[in-house]
């Protein structure tokens, strides 16, 4: 276990080593990205349309999504295994790849949990946001989520090997499935055309939806955790098995 | 010794640039559809998040959902224009600086601005975004039943031009960072494009000033969509004239000059060094 805290360790250091001033273009980003996101749903939300949620719940769930916008859709560096090389410091190194690779996305979240997520989880009352959990089984949720999430990007990640290389495209495609599918930017109960009655079954929205619907008290708890379940114990042999088989397919040089 | 640049030059290096998309094309004709259809799913998916959330709500704080759609459509031509004339980095400059690329195009004879205008050219394989924006302006356009005349076409025109222009000289200007740490700022212009992308979808409209105005000014994810599609809906917002974008894009562009040739300047004194012994970078 120490070696996998180690290279947690190590990957948050590799993303603070240039200094923390580089990291402040991306906490702008974020937080200029929150803040409208908060004005808007107010704007929206002040329609008076019924959509099954309350203002103080839709705000919670986006805020909520913001702060741990990198555990709800997890991404580690697999994908770019052949093109940046990742591959040649995961075979190099004497510890299992895909808990390197889960232990290196663990660590690299750290430092933006530490500079973006705690000081504004510190000032959500001021948003006139609640960040207090309706269900204590956002717990158990956040987990399941996490864990489904390393079996799609794992998944993902084979795929770019079948693909021989073009990480870009499949970064291109996996952006846009998450976005719609997985709930954390539009809550899956608020897509129109009836749409919500049949996307909460697919499995991208065991991932950031899940949670964040526990989390903001618009879930029925029991089937939301009972699908990620389902999901983690399908997608999770089918990411072994295919990347068990993709290990042999993997070719590369340069950078 | 460097060519002559004259406009005809400049097209014959567009067309070397749209050669070489086709040829990658008809080559690789698998991989080349699968990356536009790529392109394509990426874009719809960034701007109908809030044409389904208008759709929901019956309209976004006072724009109506056939304004939204107006406005998405807009945004789409954007991307569109962005990807048939940035597909080689020229508009993420960051990453050419960063990775110790700009020594490839000194050794080439022609101007390092010709060669940057004109080595994302891709209107084959980068094209399909600009014409799903065409036909969502066509049907935004024919929802709203606008009346177009040559004015107004002008005026789309004028207006895509300036967002295209406030979007690389913004990445120019951040990027300037990265004549100082390559490292550290090599992506520093996809935050600057790409991270900022998903704000300056949303309709501004109904939102507080003080939230409308660092849009407009400081971040002008605004002037990206919301304040041209409004214009060219004929109501400039919080009573700005028309033509605020285009001083907008001029500062922004004055002030990127200046930035980007003060670390150019640095980088030929002090080079990179970015690349291992093996080949990755590092």
């Amino acid at each position: 276990m120490n070696k996998y805290l180690k290279t947690a360790h190590l990957s948050a250091l590799e993303i603070t080593n240039g200094g923390i001033i580089y990291l402040l273009p991306d906490i702008l980003i974020k937080v200029c990205t929150l803040i409208p996101l908060i004005f808007l749903w107010r704007v929206v939300m002040s329609s008076g349309a019924e959509v099954g949620m309350s203002l103080g719940q839709m705000l919670t769930y986006t805020y909520v999504s913001a702060l741990l916008a990198d555990m709800l859709v997890v991404k580690t560096t697999a994908s770019g295994w052949l093109s940046d090389g990742v591959l040649l410091k995961l075979y190099g190194r004497p510890l299992p790849v895909l808990g390197q690779l889960a232990a290196q996305t663990a660590g690299g979240w750290a430092p933006m949990l530490l500079l973006f997520s705690l000081p504004m989880a510190a000032a959500a009352p001021l948003f006139g946001v609640s960040l207090i959990p309706a269900s204590l089984l956002f717990f158990i949720s956040l987990p399941l989520c996490v864990t489904l999430g390393f079996a799609v990007d794992f998944l993902f990640a084979c795929l770019s090997l079948k693909l021989k290389n073009r990480t870009w495209l499949l970064g291109c495609i996996r952006m846009a499935i998450t976005a719609i599918f997985s709930g954390t930017v539009i809550p899956i109960r608020l897509l129109p055309f009836g749409m919500d009655r049949v996307m909460k079954y697919q499995p991208f929205a065991s991932l950031g939806g899940a949670p964040l619907s526990i989390f903001a008290g618009v879930a029925d708890v029991g089937e939301t955790l009972a699908l990620q379940v389902i999901w983690n114990l399908i997608l999770w042999p089918a990411a072994l098995l295919v990347w068990k088989k993709s290990q042999e397919g993997m070719v590369s040089y340069g950078g | 010794m460097a060519d002559r640049i004259t406009f005809k030059r400049i097209i014959k290096l567009l067309a070397i640039s749209a050669k070489m998309d086709l040829i990658w094309l008809l080559r690789d004709t698998r991989f080349a559809l699968a990356g536009i259809s790529a392109d394509m799913i990426s874009n719809i998916s960034t701007v109908s998040g809030v044409f389904l959330i208008a759709s929901r709500f019956g309209g976004i704080g006072g724009m109506s959902t056939d304004e939204v759609l107006f406005m998405m459509a807009y945004s789409t031509l954007i991307t569109g224009i962005f990807i048939i004339f940035g597909s080689g980095n020229n508009i993420h400059i960051s990453r050419i600086i960063g990775r110790g690329q700009l020594e490839h195009l000194f050794i080439q004879p022609l101007p390092l601005g010709v060669q940057l205008s004109t080595n994302g050219f891709t209107p084959f394989t980068g094209g399909s975004n600009f014409i799903v924006g065409i036909v969502l302006m066509a049907i935004a356009v024919g929802r709203l039943e606008l009346q177009i005349s040559f004015l107004w076409i002008v005026s789309l025109m004028a207006y895509l031009l300036t967002t295209v222009t406030i979007i690389i000289a913004r990445s120019y200007l951040v990027s300037s960072m990265t004549f100082y740490a390559p490292v550290a700022a090599e992506e520093i212009s996809s935050t600057a494009i790409d991270g900022t992308w998903l704000i300056s979808t949303f309709p501004l409209s109904g939102m507080p000033v003080f939230i409308q105005i660092p849009l407009l000014t400081v971040l002008p994810e605004g002037l990206m969509a919301w304040f041209p599609a409004l214009s060219l809906l004929g109501r400039p917002p919080l009573g700005l004239t028309g033509y605020y974008p285009m001083l907008y894009a001029l500062l922004i562009s004055l002030a990127a000059s200046f930035i980007f040739r003060k670390g150019l300047r640095y980088y030929v004194q002090k080079g990179s060094n970015r690349y291992l012994p093996y080949g990755f970078r590092r």
